[in-house]
């Protein structure tokens, strides 16, 4: 007898923009693919990267998050979700949960709530920004110290924002760090002029950190299922004693915990995007439950991929790498796991050993 | 312009296409199906037609309930209204059938232009074309890799083995287009969710007029008497190079008439 299905709160139409920046992203665009983007953007030439971009602007990606008065579509949390999984999916560089999720959230809360401390000259400016990255000619990242203390792809980005406490500020980039992924270029966040400042501000704040999380889980959900399909594939075309790897049950059970834990990741994932749209009050544990388990479940995959993968695994010239570093990158991004943990444990009325990671 | 373009379901191309053990039809059920890779490039040129000429255009599909994923897909790519031609009686119809009834639907719903798909992955006729003109009495501009509109004259680049024909016809007319002509568009999270709201008309062969005793697997011209599964692969010959390698692999290629 055939399991009943998952009941999948995706809508068919989710499925197909799901399956449209699929083929997208697999095509690559202007003669670049996007594993070969991601490598250029590591090494400094963004060129391809952003030519994947300003394609997906036509699709619509860049537009999700921003409100219809903008030239957005004011979508739904589970259409970013979807969008972010297969941006996972395929390892599209650039500030992904920044750019689509968490700079439009603090911009939209800057226009509509009043906060900017100028009035309508800065809500001006944000609604031109908003228009801007709808229209995909805008790439943005932020810093939110202490849950997010860098700005990835500060240097690539034409608006860098520093959210701290309850003080949104412009900012520039500082000193860049290394992080495990090459094409995840961090820089400290150099603050200047004060655009937003307040009690309402922090509100806003809490809730940019919380679909950022949302989003990069969604990613790393993404990047999980691609490092499964690859490791599947190995395992069938290389051969070991006479057949394919995928045969020993060493190898055959570790790929399918594996798929257990992305299947049990992604009702969690669509959940917390669906309470996040209700403004359900369970949002933000239901958010840092589906960050814990879609880190999980992607961490999970990476490290059985490059078991399986052997030692070609290891090479750098193999695409593999590319999810692994990002798997680790995106793992304490947005909060660490203990973090998020500690968000759970609390909403559900225990007190754990471990603080909740904010001051 | 009253531009319509027919689109056809076909099993996946990357999985194992088989015909059904019973009566000899392609087996559709146990494979995924998808919008005949070639109809991608009919809409994408019907759509660049409409946005430089203004008009309408309309999808067309014959075949199951399933057809209706790949109507969708048109829609989301950008068409603005569709009719599905669905009924039991056209199971196992073959190409001859499948113009007599893309016909008569077009005969119903009208048109100025026509662009289809050079040819189906799955049966690979490539002659649609040609028969829905003869039946239509219009002139057909098949193979085109450049379409060029001017008034109700149209001019197509004609693709053909070492160049191309400038053919030029009158509208109405039907083409078909080659995958040189343009790139196809992704569906976009806009033209996705409007694709919802964009109307689709259901037709059965008694609302296009369509006698049910010249359709159908039944009444087909053609008939698939007998088939025989593809073998598997043989393994190959394998030769140890001990430095005459070259001249083992020139002496195969000789063996099979390639040098």
């Amino acid at each position: 007898m055939m399991p009943a299905p998952m009941i999948s709160a995706r809508s068919p139409e989710q499925e197909q923009f799901a399956g449209a920046l699929h083929d997208m992203l697999g095509a690559g665009a202007g003669g670049a693919t996007t594993t070969g983007a991601a490598r250029q953007w590591a090494a400094g030439d963004r060129a391809p990267g952003l030519g994947l971009w300003r394609e997906l602007a036509g699709l619509g990606v860049t537009a999700l998050t921003v409100p219809p008065q903008w030239g957005g579509l004011g979508a739904s949390p589970l259409d970013l979700v979807v969008c972010c999984e297969e941006i996972g999916h395929h390892a599209l560089p650039g500030p992904v949960a920044e750019s689509l999720a968490a700079v439009p959230l603090l911009l939209t809360a800057l226009c509509t709530e009043h906060l900017g401390t100028e009035g309508r000259r800065d809500e001006e400016l944000c609604a031109g920004w908003l228009t801007r990255l709808a229209d995909g000619d805008l790439l943005a990242t932020l810093a939110m110290p202490p849950r997010l203390p860098y700005a990835v792809d500060a240097d690539a980005a034409g608006l860098v924002l520093l959210a701290s406490a309850d003080t949104i500020r412009l900012a520039t980039p500082g000193t860049r760090h290394q992080s495990v992924d090459g094409s995840r270029r961090l820089y400290e966040a150099r603050g200047g002029r004060v655009v937003a400042h307040g009690p309402a501000v922090t509100e806003a704040i809490r809730r940019a950190l919380t679909v950022g999380a949302l989003a990069s889980a969604a990613q790393l959900l993404g990047a999980g299922r691609a490092l499964l399909e690859a490791s599947v594939r190995h395992a069938t075309l290389r051969t070991q004693f006479g057949r394919p790897v995928g045969a020993f049950q060493a190898v055959k059970h570790r790929l399918a915990d594996v798929a257990i834990g992305l299947e049990f990741a992604r009702p969690l994932l669509d959940a917390a995007a669906v309470a996040l749209a209700g403004s359900c009050p369970t949002a933000g544990r239901d958010v840092s439950a589906a960050k814990v388990a879609c880190a999980d479940a992607a961490h999970q995959a990476a490290r059985a991929a490059l078991q399986v993968h052997g030692a070609i695994g290891y090479t750098r010239e193999h695409d593999l790498s590319l999810w692994l570093t990002k798997v680790r990158a995106l793992l304490p991004a947005w909060g660490t796991q203990a973090e998020h943990r500690a968000i759970v444990l609390a909403a559900v009325g225990g007190t754990g050993l471990i603080g909740t990671g904010s001051p | 312009m009253n531009i319509v373009v027919c689109v056809k379901q076909v099993p996946d191309t990357w999985a194992e296409r088989k015909l059904k053990q019973g009566d000899a039809t392609l087996d559709r059920e146990s494979v995924d199906g998808l919008i005949n890779e070639l109809d991608e490039y009919a809409i994408e040129e019907a759509l660049q037609i409409k946005e430089a000429h203004e008009g309408e255009v309309t999808v067309l599909t014959m075949g199951p309930q399933k057809a209706s994923e790949s109507i969708r897909k048109a829609l989301s790519m950008g068409a603005d209204k569709a009719v599905h031609l669905i009924d039991d009686a056209l199971a196992g119809s073959d190409v001859l059938q499948t113009s007599y009834a893309l016909a008569k639907v077009l005969e119903n719903i009208g048109f100025d232009l026509i662009v289809l798909g050079a040819e189906s992955t799955d049966a690979r006729m490539g002659s649609m074309a040609a028969m829905l003109a003869e039946r239509l009495s219009v002139p057909q501009l098949s193979l085109a890799s450049k379409v060029e509109i001017n008034g109700t004259a149209i001019k197509v680049n004609r693709q053909s083995e070492d160049g191309y024909w400038q053919v030029e016809a009158q509208l109405p007319a039907v083409i078909s287009v080659v995958e040189k002509i343009n790139e196809p568009r992704y569906p976009s999270f806009k033209g996705i969710m409007a694709a919802k709201k964009k109307p689709m008309q259901v037709m059965s062969c008694a609302d296009a007029g369509i006698d049910t005793s010249l359709v159908g697997l039944a009444n087909a011209a053609t008939e698939v008497v007998d088939f025989t599964e593809r073998p598997p692969r043989q393994a190959g010959t394998i030769v140890k190079d001990e430095g005459d390698g070259g001249n083992k692999a020139a002496e195969f290629l000789v063996t099979q008439k390639f040098i």
